[in-house]
């Protein structure tokens, strides 16, 4: 027995093994390499099984229920399109979504109930993460629950798509990596909206405004205050009032007593639904101030709302809106036929604005070839797309918020009206860059892309 | 200056209406029985919601809700009082007003399961709705002046309900009973009155009072199942404030909170708080509230 070392020698074997072992490397995805994403398993992911489950968290009592309403019917139908094909699938552009669910696995979705209130928006978010396990959430209205669950998704790793929140914050000071917001903001209603409301009542107006008391209030009053007193407006009070507030009377007559001759009501849902009602109804639309007609500005309007209060009650009144089933592009009249033909009434901003947030992260979680959130984080910023009825859409990497057209919208009349949805006209299409503004404006950081 | 003044004063006046409405019949009910019916907002909701059905209903109308309600709510009282409060008049607070919570609970879910969450539309009726021209009736108003005519009239039916009330309790012998009862139910006993049977009808009748406010007061308030809820501590507010068991305190005490929350509306920081504030402050000062009597609920 001699001690000699043993060379190594390469047998026929050994090339063959290592040769299989560079194919399989090779043919594996290219995100499996990246070193920066180790994936770790992140708040649900790894999804395992063949199906991936969706929460769509939204309010179904409260100020905010209507949305709600029809936020869920357009998840379902986000849903059924994501499985089966059809809708959007067809016109947003690009598109990895094949109708086969998300990357080969079906998907399901469990709802959730917000109240319109964010503490217990984040009891059932906390629900649907760590019981039904879900992969990304979705949902609004009302800012102050959709800030309340950007917190929630960046302290437990799980996307939040947010869907009816306007508040500044929620992609400003609020602003956080695993939160992102399709709609539009009330510094967008403020630039759009100030230059046709000079045009149309003069540029010497004074204005009273009511404002639901939450960031969404706070922050909409500050942009339209802005943006009217560059247009040489004068802003004369604003009253916060409260979220629950149904009986606005008492603000009302502190309107009427006032030097005003417009009223600014910054109000959402049924507080809209009763402020202008009880406006109207307290004859303010009649009324005679400083030489001229008092006039009365919803800057945040939806069909739900113009429906609650009546046509007679909005007529005429002028306001920003993201959506509405009368526009021609194709993505609004696939979406608006596929909605129709299941529900009998057409889609509002709320079913759109819920469908089109469901489509976009399933398509992210297709372009990044899996569900690891700070790969579909990677793969939303700065995504540009079309064909979802909001013009040439930029998802801006550096806040989270989509820069899109918005429309500025006019009551409907009784005379003009073809239906009883047919109740707000499109005065314009304001295009995205015309309401883009720097990331600078509003402070506030996005935070990891790995939760602490 | 005099309109602005003016208009403040209606909205408190009016304010204070669907207060005094509701308080009344909690002032009613707890003066006579001395029971905390904590499911009298709830009574207010079941009012407001047969007034929307009722009005709107084929066979129903505006007229039919107007006498139809109070009427169902009254007979939904004498109901309440002989299944189940009556035997809680001998047990402690505690559980009365377990039992009531209880119950507005109970009504509020079925209500919410029936009808959904959402809000019900109560449109006025034709005569009820627009505006009412003040200044063309009242020389000392300067300019245009209106005021919405369902809130006029919803105030002229507080103070209706007030005076009938107060004179049916001053100038009938029902009334005599019940007054002297809510002195001391026991000497009356010994006496030989019915004392509980009267009881049963009083509480019926706070009820009812509850339904006319429903029915006139849900088109200002909006229906929905959480309505009663946000009326019932401001209530009782005004009771405590107003004097335990006092009538005339429960008015009063509702004109005076209506008339706060008007004139403060422009200071939401003081808004928010005034009813509370003016309770802290008026029972500082008078501890048994601006009109309760010495030895009454002590």
């Amino acid at each position: 027995m001699t001690d000699k070392k043993e060379k190594k020698i390469w047998t026929r074997r050994d090339v063959l093994k290592a040769s299989v072992g560079v194919a399989v490397a090779s043919a594996t995805p290219m995100f499996f390499m990246k070193d920066a994403w180790a994936e770790e398993a992140i708040g649900n992911y790894p999804v395992k099984g063949s199906t991936v489950k969706f929460g769509f968290n939204v309010p179904q009592t409260g100020a905010y229920a209507d949305e709600g309403a029809d936020e869920l019917r357009g998840y379902k139908l986000a849903v059924e399109h994501l499985n089966n094909g059809g809708g959007m699938l067809e016109t947003l552009k690009p598109s990895s979504l094949k109708g086969n669910g998300v990357l080969g696995k079906k998907v399901e979705y469990v709802t959730g109930d917000t109240q319109t209130n964010p503490d217990a928006a984040r009891t059932s978010a906390r629900r649907m993460i760590d019981r039904d396990g879900v992969i990304m959430w979705s949902g609004g209205s009302s800012s102050a629950t959709a800030i309340a669950q950007q917190y929630l998704a960046q302290e437990k790793g799980v996307i939040f798509m947010s869907a009816l929140t306007h508040s500044n914050d929620t992609t400003g000071k609020d602003k956080r990596r695993y939160g992102f917001r399709y709609f539009f903001n009330a510094h967008m209603t403020g630039k759009a909206l100030a230059p046709v409301l000079s045009k149309a009542y003069g540029k010497d107006r004074r204005a009273f405004h009511l404002s639901a008391d939450y960031s969404w209030g706070h922050t909409q009053f500050e942009s339209m205050k802005d943006f009217t007193e560059k247009e040489g407006w004068t802003t004369v009070q604003n009253i916060m009032t409260p979220l629950k507030s149904t009986d606005f009377s008492a603000f009302l007559t502190a309107v009427l007593n006032s030097d005003a001759d417009v009223l600014v009501l910054n109000h959402y849902g049924k507080n809209m639904v009763n402020s202008l009602s009880q406006a109207v109804s307290f004859g303010m639309r009649e009324l005679q101030k400083n030489g001229k007609t008092m006039e009365i500005v919803i800057p945040l309007y939806s069909r739900l709302m113009a429906q609650g209060a009546g046509i007679d009650n909005v007529e005429g009144v002028y306001g920003t809106t993201s959506w509405t089933w009368k526009q021609k592009d194709a993505g609004s009249q696939v979406f608006t036929n596929a909605f129709t033909k299941v529900h009998g009434f057409p889609p509002s901003q709320a079913a759109h604005v819920a469908y089109c947030q469901t489509l976009l992260y399933a398509n992210a979680c297709e372009m990044a070839g899996t569900f690891y959130p700070p790969a579909v984080i990677k793969a939303l910023e700065d995504f540009k797309f079309s064909g979802t009825g909001t013009g040439d859409t930029l998802y801006r990497g550096e806040d989270h918020q989509c820069m899109r057209d918005i429309l500025v919208v006019q009551g409907n009349s009784k005379a003009k009206s073809s239906g009883k949805y047919d109740l707000l006209n499109i005065h314009a299409t304001v295009k995205a860059d015309a309401v883009a503004y720097p990331v600078s404006t509003f402070k506030g950081e996005l935070g990891p892309y790995k939760p602490a | 200056m005099v309109n602005s003044i003016f208009l403040q004063l209606l909205t408190g006046l009016q304010l204070g209406a669907l207060y005094v409405l509701i308080s009344l019949g909690l002032a009613l009910i707890f003066g006579t029985l001395g029971v905390v019916n904590f499911a009298h907002g709830a009574m207010f909701m079941v009012a407001a919601y047969l007034g929307v059905v009722i009005s709107q209903a084929e066979w129903g109308g505006w007229g039919v809700a107007i006498v139809l309600v109070p009427i169902i709510l009254f007979a939904l009282g004498l109901l309440m009082e002989r299944g189940l409060i009556r035997f809680f008049y001998a047990r402690p607070h505690t559980d009365q007003i377990l039992v009531t919570f209880g119950l507005a609970i109970v009504l509020q879910e079925t209500f919410k399961w029936y009808f959904g969450a959402n809000n019900l539309p109560f449109a006025t009726p034709d005569w009820g709705s627009g505006i009412m021209r003040l200044h063309d009736y009242l020389p000392f108003l300067e300019g245009f002046v209106a005021y919405p005519k369902w809130r006029l009239i919803l105030t002229a039916v507080s103070l209706i309900t007030v005076a009938g009330l107060f004179a049916l309790l001053q100038f009938t012998t029902f009334g005599l009973v019940v007054r002297a009862g809510m002195r001391d139910s026991e000497m009356l006993r010994l006496l030989g009155v019915n004392i509980s049977r009267r009881f049963a009808i009083v509480f019926a009748l706070g009820v009812g009072i509850a339904g006319i406010a429903g029915v006139f007061g849900g088109p200002v308030t909006q229906v929905d199942p959480g309505i009663g809820m946000v009326f019932l501590v401001p209530s009782f507010l005004v009771v405590v404030i107003g004097g335990m068991g006092s009538l005339p305190g429960a008015v009063l005490a509702s004109f005076l909170i209506g008339l706060a929350i008007s004139f403060t509306a422009t200071i939401p920081a003081l808004a928010n708080i005034i009813v509370y504030l003016i309770a802290i402050i008026i029972l500082l000062f008078r501890p048994r509230g601006l009109m309760g009597q010495k030895g009454v609920m002590e």
